[in-house]
């Protein structure tokens, strides 16, 4: 596709009286993409697309779409479908009436009305229902008809703003994967806002991390998890989340509470290369491999508490005074008893403890995915991959 | 709760309104309101700042010309020998308004909502119809149903032996009753209000009372009066103001303020200067006084619900 | 609304007795005149008193003959129709402006308006007396109506509605390029409809029964409303009418009463839950 369908945040911010919600946002969102905005509340990510909606007005930068600056333009002339957290559903009038209701206001032709119509009702099996005012759908139901209506009007962008959280486990799984396919068939340029990592990673082409306004990191799913781009994003993606411990890189060592790790040659010259002394190591809980008594070259703390998931074992370990949680198969050995593990070099993680920003991956280090990595700074940059 | 004073706050966050679309937008809110802010204007403020301005003069509505006489008026009342009657059964009025139209309904509120169970749409719509009717027809019917001589009230006071007095002719006996025939209208409106905030009261809190054996009486003053505190304001007040403004129609039509002015009241005194004696100045000067009683009521209002006392919301 | 009782049945039970005697206090004023518009003066005075069985529509009659009561009612009508037609209209657009868009001194405004609730009518009237004379306007239905054609009572309660509607559904209206008028008559009447009804109703009940200021403005008998009409009962002589009065009584009701039962629903819920959620 040409990028007119591309979404493009140029510095963009916005404040409300003196509190800063959104700080210099630059985000390319290429057309017929699907991103998702992820990230927990209140961090900016539905004003972001309530910007691009046109329902927020933008107090800094430039809101582009298709090429074209839009901060002045008014929603209704943006060309672009909504699907709200609560639907949205005007309860007065039935499912028919409200998907056609606007397509009735400007006047399409009647037989274009007719297919498009029953084009979707079939797409979401909601022909039964065409009758029926709101109030007596289910939630699943009141959901595809939220997102009929977006999908009638054809438009080039979607908007869908947490569609599926007051959905029930077992529906909004199903609903996501739906989700996707009406995307393929549609090619909208498609932006997805949730809290929800699990619904991020599987419905996004691309996700978009924000934290308090800022954006944190852009990139694939398996980019998100695998090289998290800082700390922030370390520790949101994944669950439960990665541990963060405090280390020293001194003397081609590192130091982490009070224990001493000699890290693989090309992780070593990773951490000498960043000049950086006070560093955080990462490791996910599902990457520690533990096992009973001392290990060489590895972390040493004592079993604390064990959690029992049915498949997997929790397993909190008291590492010189920080805990760190492991998932595992089996349990070692008692709590109160020693544990150790080590650093296994496919799954680490370093970070500056001063800018929380990733020093990197070595290339030693690859990764299975198609995308390659080259420098700390694309990870940070927008819109290049996928 | 029901209370228009207690809304504005929440109405007025930065994020909840919407943005005037394009440059005439801008003025679409003030197009909207200027009908209503018109009318407000010149039959609400202007005649409230022309009664304070003829509250210094001396006329007669007919004369030409108006005669400036400063504090004049404020003195003839303040002075005149029935003021202190005037002041005291207005007085009288307020507490038996309050009694009957302010704690009696937010008790039956109460009741409604948490005690009895049975019958409570039944209870609710015959409670409220009275504020339908007009209160004219009322004052007709409770004329004939205390009629001493031919009414019903005094045929079952006679069977048991009992005699009804003349009413209307017996001192503080007068305020009580054209006091009970104005509540019964204006009872069941007040009613409906003040359940609406009670009834938001959640039961479990309620439950968690009785579980710790709390009397009922308690959980009534202890627990959904202070819950409930705001709706209760707005209806004390509205007790007043409203209760004030109707009881002008049973006085003007059964005693005209009397029997020598046992009746009368500051609403009445305004009427029956303005249009009985056509004495504009004295009327515009009692009109003033009853305007800075129901501002100090006004000024309470805000007070307490800006202050928003309790924890409804 | 189903609550499970706070105390225990049986006591809870004895309650009843005062409610009942609630009901009793509101309701015997309207049985009892109902009752007696139909029966004749002088069975009353009969030997079976006021327990007297008999029926007759006389006290009707009697009304149309001394006074040009249909006109009088289509007077109370006119009038109460052109208040509430008025008075919705205005309080629509204000409670709209209040709730769909911004400007400056929007809190303070709404409180000005909200504060003439507090005015009693005795503040106005002289003012208000004096303009309907300078307007000609003495004896007319227009003098009556003029002064009360918006209420702040209706801007609350609407705005309270309005308030209610949940903004993404103005804001999907928005995306899809619908007009401010488009979306006020397609989305946000339909939406108030109960409740622009019941305060509607509330408007038409209040202004059919005014009272103290058609008295003042009002002259002649064949201009009259229904509650003027029934004061010139009150003045008549004593005891001799009184079945008339109650058949006057019933004809000044009837509109009001009729209109509650079929509207309580929306009336009752319009004044108790558009208070919810303040």
């Amino acid at each position: 596709m040409s990028d007119k369908n591309t979404i493009v945040f140029d510095h963009v911010e916005k404040t409300y009286q003196k509190n800063t919600v959104i700080r210099d946002l630059n985000l390319t969102i290429p057309a017929g993409q699907r991103l998702i905005l992820l990230g927990p509340s209140g961090c900016g990510k539905s004003t972001t697309l309530r910007m691009i909606a046109g329902l927020e007005e933008i107090t800094g930068g430039e809101l582009r779409m298709g090429g074209r600056r839009v901060n002045e333009v008014p929603s209704g002339k943006r060309d672009i479908a909504m699907v709200f957290q609560n639907y949205a559903l005007y309860p007065h009038m039935t499912v028919r009436e409200n998907i056609t209701y606007a397509l009735r206001v400007h006047k399409l032709d009647r037989a274009e009305l007719e297919t498009r119509l029953h084009s979707v009702l079939e797409i979401l099996g909601l022909e039964p229902y065409v009758q029926r005012k709101p109030r007596e759908l289910s939630g699943g139901q009141r959901q595809r008809v939220a997102l009929a209506r977006a999908l009638v009007k054809q438009s080039r962008y979607l908007l869908l703003d947490e569609p599926l959280s007051n959905l029930d486990a077992q529906l909004r799984v199903q609903a996501r994967k739906e989700l996707v396919k009406i995307h393929d068939l549609y090619q909208q340029t498609f932006v997805y806002v949730t809290h929800d990592q699990v619904e991020a990673m599987t419905v996004g082409q691309r996700v978009a991390l924000m934290n308090q306004g800022v954006l944190q990191m852009v990139d694939t799913p398996y980019r998100v998890y695998n090289r998290p781009a800082n700390i922030f994003t370390a520790k949101f993606i994944g669950s439960p989340s990665t541990n963060i411990l405090d280390a020293d890189w001194a003397d081609g060592v590192l130091h982490v509470q009070g224990q001493q790790i000699r890290l693989p040659d090309c992780w070593s010259w990773l951490a000498e290369r960043s000049g950086e002394h006070e560093l955080c190591l990462g490791i996910r809980p599902e990457h520690i491999r533990l096992q009973a008594g001392r290990a060489e070259n590895g972390l040493t703390g004592t079993l604390r508490y064990v959690e029992d998931y049915g498949n997997k074992r929790g397993i909190y370990v008291d590492v010189g005074g920080t805990e760190v949680v492991c998932m595992c198969d089996r349990v070692p050995c008692a709590p109160g008893e020693t544990v150790s593990f080590q650093l296994d070099s496919d799954h680490l993680h370093l970070f500056s403890r001063t800018t929380t920003n990733s020093l990197g991956y070595p290339d030693e280090v690859t990764e299975s995915d198609d995308t390659q990595w080259d420098s700390r700074e694309e990870l940070l940059s927008y819109g290049t991959s996928a | 709760m029901s209370n228009p004073f207690s809304a504005g706050a929440a109405a007025l966050d930065a994020r909840g309104r919407l943005r005037p679309r394009t440059r005439s937008g801008r003025l679409t809110p003030y197009l909207l309101l200027a009908p209503a802010t018109v009318l407000f204007a010149v039959f609400m403020f202007y005649p409230l700042l022309y009664t304070l301005y003829l509250s210094f003069f001396d006329w007669n509505m007919t004369r030409p010309t108006k005669e400036f006489v400063g504090f004049e008026n404020y003195i003839s009342v303040f002075t005149d020998p029935n003021f202190g009657k005037i002041m005291g059964n207005t007085a009288l009025y307020i507490l038996l308004l309050l009694l009957f139209d302010f704690a009696a309904p937010y008790v039956f509120s109460f009741i409604l909502s948490f005690v009895v169970q049975k019958g409570k749409n039944f209870y609710k719509s015959s409670i409220f119809l009275p504020s339908v009717i007009s209160l004219v027809v009322g004052t007709m019917i409770f004329v004939w149903l205390l009629n001493p001589i031919s009414g019903p009230v005094s045929a079952i006071a006679k069977a048991l032996g009992l005699t009804v007095p003349i009413w209307s002719n017996t001192q503080g006996l007068v305020i009580v009753v054209l006091s009970i025939i104005t509540s019964w209208k204006i009872f069941g409106y007040n009613f409906i209000v003040v359940m609406a905030g009670v009834s938001s009261v959640p039961l479990e809190v309620v439950e968690a009372a009785r579980l710790d054996n709390i009397p009922t009486w308690r959980i009534f003053l202890n627990i959904v009066v202070p819950m409930s505190s705001s709706t209760g304001i707005y209806v004390l007040i509205l007790s007043i103001v409203t209760g004030m403004q109707q009881i002008f129609t049973p006085i003007n039509m059964v005693t005209k303020g009397g029997p020598d002015n046992a009746s009368t009241n500051l609403i009445y005194a305004v009427y029956d200067q303005a249009f009985g004696f056509f004495k504009t100045g004295t009327a515009s000067a009692y009109a003033i006084l009853m305007m800075l009683l129901f501002g100090f009521l006004l000024f309470l209002e805000f007070k307490f619900v800006e202050k928003s006392v309790y924890y409804e919301n | 609304m189903k609550t499970k009782p706070a105390v225990s049945v049986s006591r809870a039970s004895l309650w009843h007795i005062p409610l009942a005697f609630l009901v009793a206090m509101a309701l015997v004023p309207v049985l009892f005149a109902l009752l007696y518009s139909f029966k004749s003066l002088q069975s009353i005075y009969g030997d079976a008193g006021l327990f007297t069985s008999g029926f007759t529509l006389d006290n009707y009659r009697d009304i149309a003959r001394q006074l040009p009561i249909v006109q009088i009612t289509l007077n109370t009508l006119t009038v109460a129709v052109l208040v509430t037609a008025c008075k919705l209209l205005t309080s629509i657009l204000a409670a709209y402006a209040f709730v769909f868009t911004s400007f400056r001194g929007k809190t303070v405004l709404y409180f000005l308006l909200i504060s003439t609730i507090f005015i009693p009518f005795t503040v106005t009237m002289i003012p208000n007396y004096i303009t309907v004379s300078k307007l000609n306007l003495f004896d007319s239905v227009l003098g009556i109506v003029l002064p009360q054609l918006a209420d702040a009572t209706g801007i609350f309660l609407l705005r309270q509605t309005m308030r209610s509607i949940p903004k993404s559904l103005i804001e999907i209206a928005e995306l899809d390029g619908i007009s401010r008028m488009r979306t006020l008559r397609d989305i946000i009447l339909p939406i108030c409809r109960p409740s622009i009804v019941a305060t509607g109703i509330i408007f038409f009940i209040n202004s059919w029964n005014e009272y103290v200021w058609p008295t003042l403005i009002l002259r002649s008998k064949e201009n009259y409303t229904l509650s003027l009409a029934m004061q010139l009962f009150s003045s008549s002589e004593a005891g001799t009418e009184f079945t008339t009065v109650m058949a006057m009584a019933v004809i000044s009701m009837l509109i009001p009463v009729v209109l509650y039962l079929i509207f309580q629903r929306y009336i009752m819920s319009t004044f108790a839950s558009s208070g919810i959620k303040g």
